[in-house]
């Protein structure tokens, strides 16, 4: 049991250090208030992450092998209430969804070969090292002693795709298609097409999960709601809608969510720097996703918005109790380094990661999200057939 | 307070003509005050072009329709400015009418903004006004901002066929620097782009080959005209400004920079704030530096792929 001062005295120094952060960032004027907002919009994220165990992986996991849908259920509830609210900031944004024009930076990413080679190593990144980027994040918090060298992992597979990035460019992104729901449905039924495979797939996850036990019903007074909100997990439905209503406010103010545009944009000003990356990268930068930019200066929104991911997530850990690092053994390290580099590869061939392609392309209403939720659920199938083989072998 | 004898101004010469708020502001420029008080008068239809992606949607003054300069108002394929077709169609679109006063207003100190009253003006839509200050000041001063995109009843606008002449190509220029034409070239880009130091600034990748500046050209970094704030220096220092380096609008000047947008801005000022004779070239450096057998000035020497 942490003692409770630490339990309760990081978390306060780390609220205030963010309150602190938030309000000199937002006293800097125009220029200043985005970047506050995205620290508070990356704090919000962090604590529901965190809070909800909103994880890709383990959340699939939990339905494949223990058969648990509450998770996964989590994560169609966020897609589906992000569909909602995209739609309703696009119409107002652009009220015919014409065909020459996309609506401002959403993440309608380009679809092709690269997109899937991409997402399945990602999705065998995912495997070794326990769990996509964004969970790496607020895994952190918990203790996590794969995270930190799956993020550092992560930082050189950004850099290894920079390097492959222009004859991937020449043989196969070129060619990739962009595929926007409401082009071809309009809004209406773009929506509904998001929202009945989401139902499908909520549908086909429930018939395959096995009910849990029932908790008892516990009368809510006061001392059960701050345990509920501070230490249990909350509920998928919960989760999912605040995750699905941050990525809609996120998108309406900054940008949409997605969590490796900093850590890209760290490899790619190093690797520049050093003469380590090709001086121009092919179509790079004209194409939507996490857009990895060569830093000219030090604080962006993307960078603050997982700063305030990471914080937020300490604060309701060491709350919660839940920081519990075990020791640390090579295996870590090399699951770690090794998943982080596929991670870090395949979120920058892919533009993004389960956050910046995955969620913010289906809720966009992209077809490159939902090939990306395909093709990385193959990966990590494949990578456990492949672990269970050597197992066996 | 200065808001206040501002508006008080407004108001008075408002009285004193008898006439509605719209058209108590004359001239190439508006304030923010100004635009904000007549934000809901029919005649006025109000344009922002901004260089980045996604600003506008995220807020924008009320009622004011989006023009991205990118495809808007550039023939992708051509590249040339948008047809008198193309942007007859956007008017129209937007309910402008040969009454309407049309302002334009975008981020990065009206750059854009100002390369479209270019363009506004090359098809006939003459008195286009910039709000001074553009988008930074409008944010500055805490001005509401709307995220609604407008929709307006079309109306029926026929722009000239006859392009109005504001534009020089590069045989113009060429007329200048091997003809002997008397005018004068203002080159509007940074000093080191001027002196051949570097080919272009960091992060750009439209290049030319060759570094310097048009033989004769005299060097007005775009930046000397304006303030702090964004808005405009006055006239009298601009005119003073220029002066100093030999321009004074006794003869007709061509303006150019990089991409022919930048120079756009210094063209606003010095056609439509000082009253010159001026032709904007956008083709500029990456035309003029790309072609083949025309002189250049390159003080510095830098040679492409020297060692």
């Amino acid at each position: 049991m942490t003692h409770p001062t630490i339990r309760f005295g990081l978390p306060l120094l780390l609220a205030l250090a963010l309150a602190w952060g938030f309000v000199t960032l937002n006293g800097q004027g125009v220029e200043g208030r985005p970047l506050a907002l995205s620290l508070l919009l990356g704090a919000g994220f962090g604590a529901v992450l965190q809070r909800s165990r909103f994880c890709f992986y383990c959340n699939f996991r939990d339905l494949i092998e223990k058969r648990e849908a509450s998770g996964v259920i989590a994560i169609l509830v966020a897609l589906a209430a992000g569909a909602a609210g995209y739609t309703l900031i696009f119409g107002a944004w652009l009220p015919t969804p014409a065909l020459d024009r996309l609506p401002p930076t959403a993440h309608i990413g380009p679809v092709s070969l690269t997109l899937v080679i991409a997402a399945f190593a990602f999705g065998i990144g995912m495997a070794v090292s326990g769990s996509c980027l964004s969970a790496h994040f607020y895994r952190l918090a918990e203790g996590s002693v794969i995270s930190p060298f799956a993020i550092i992992g992560a930082l050189l597979g950004f850099g290894l795709g920079f390097l492959t990035w222009n004859p991937l460019f020449l043989a196969m992104t070129s060619n990739a298609f962009i595929l926007w729901l409401p082009h071809h449905l309009g809004y209406d039924g773009g929506l509904l097409l998001t929202l009945a495979a989401l139902a499908l797939l909520a549908v086909a996850a429930l018939w395959w999960a096995r009910p849990g036990i029932p908790a008892p019903a516990v009368p809510l007074t006061l001392r059960e709601a701050v345990e509920r909100v501070f230490v249990t997990r909350w509920p998928a439905v919960v989760a999912g809608l605040l995750v699905g209503g941050i990525a809609t406010l996120a998108y309406f103010r900054v940008a949409p969510l997605g969590v490796t545009a900093e850590l890209g944009s760290i490899a790619r000003t190093v690797g520049t720097n050093q003469g380590w990356l090709p001086s121009s990268l092919f179509g790079l930068d004209g194409l939507r996703g996490c857009a990895t930019v060569v830093k000219e200066a030090l604080l962006s929104n993307n960078g603050l918005f997982v700063i305030g991911l990471v914080a937020a997530s300490f604060i309701t850990s060491f709350l919660a109790g839940q920081f519990k690092p075990r020791r640390l053994t090579g295996k870590d390290v090399v699951r770690g380094l090794t998943g982080g580099v596929l991670l870090g590869w395949g979120a920058m061939t892919a533009l993004g990661c389960t956050v910046g392609v995955l969620l913010s392309g289906i809720q966009a209403g992209s077809l490159s999200g939902w090939v990306f939720l395909v093709t990385m659920s193959a990966g990590i199938l494949a990578s456990w057939k492949v672990a269970r083989m050597l197992r066996l072998s | 307070m200065k808001s206040i004898s501002r508006n008080l101004a407004v108001l008075a010469t408002t009285l004193a003509l008898g006439v509605a708020p719209a058209i108590a502001q004359d001239g190439p420029l508006v304030t923010a005050d100004w635009l904000q008080q007549n934000l809901n008068d029919p005649n006025i239809r109000i344009f922002e072009v901004s260089v980045d992606t996604g600003v506008y949607e995220r807020g924008h003054i009320p009622g004011a329709v989006n023009l991205a300069w990118h495809t808007d108002l550039v023939d992708t394929v051509r590249r040339d400015i948008v047809s008198s077709e193309g942007l007859e169609a956007i008017l129209r679109e937007a309910g402008v009418t040969e009454d309407t006063t049309v302002v334009l207003y975008g981020d990065n100190n009206n750059w854009f903004a100002a390369w479209g009253a270019w363009v506004f003006d090359i098809h006939g839509i003459h008195d286009v006004k910039l709000l001074d200050g553009g988008r930074k000041l409008w944010e500055a001063e805490g001005l509401p901002l709307d995220t609604a995109t407008p929709e307006y009843a079309a109306s029926e606008i026929d722009l000239t066929e006859e392009a109005a002449p504001l534009r020089a190509r590069l045989a113009d220029v060429l007329e200048v620097v091997e003809g002997g034409a008397d005018v004068s070239l203002v080159d509007i880009r940074g000093p080191k782009e001027y002196s051949g130091e570097i080919f272009a600034p960091e992060g750009v990748q439209e290049l030319s080959i060759r570094a310097g500046h048009i033989p004769g050209a005299v060097n007005f970094p775009w930046g000397g005209a304006v303030n702090e704030d964004g808005t405009f220096k006055t006239a009298d220092e601009l005119k003073a400004a220029f002066a100093a380096i030999g321009i004074d609008g006794s003869k007709p000047i061509i303006t150019y920079c990089r991409i022919g947008e930048r120079s756009s801005h210094t063209w606003f000022v010095l056609s439509r704030i000082l009253g010159y004779d001026v032709r904007n070239y956008d083709g500029s450096w990456t035309e003029y530096g790309n072609a083949v057998g025309v002189p250049i000035e390159n003080p510095t020497g830098t040679v492409w792929g020297r060692i």
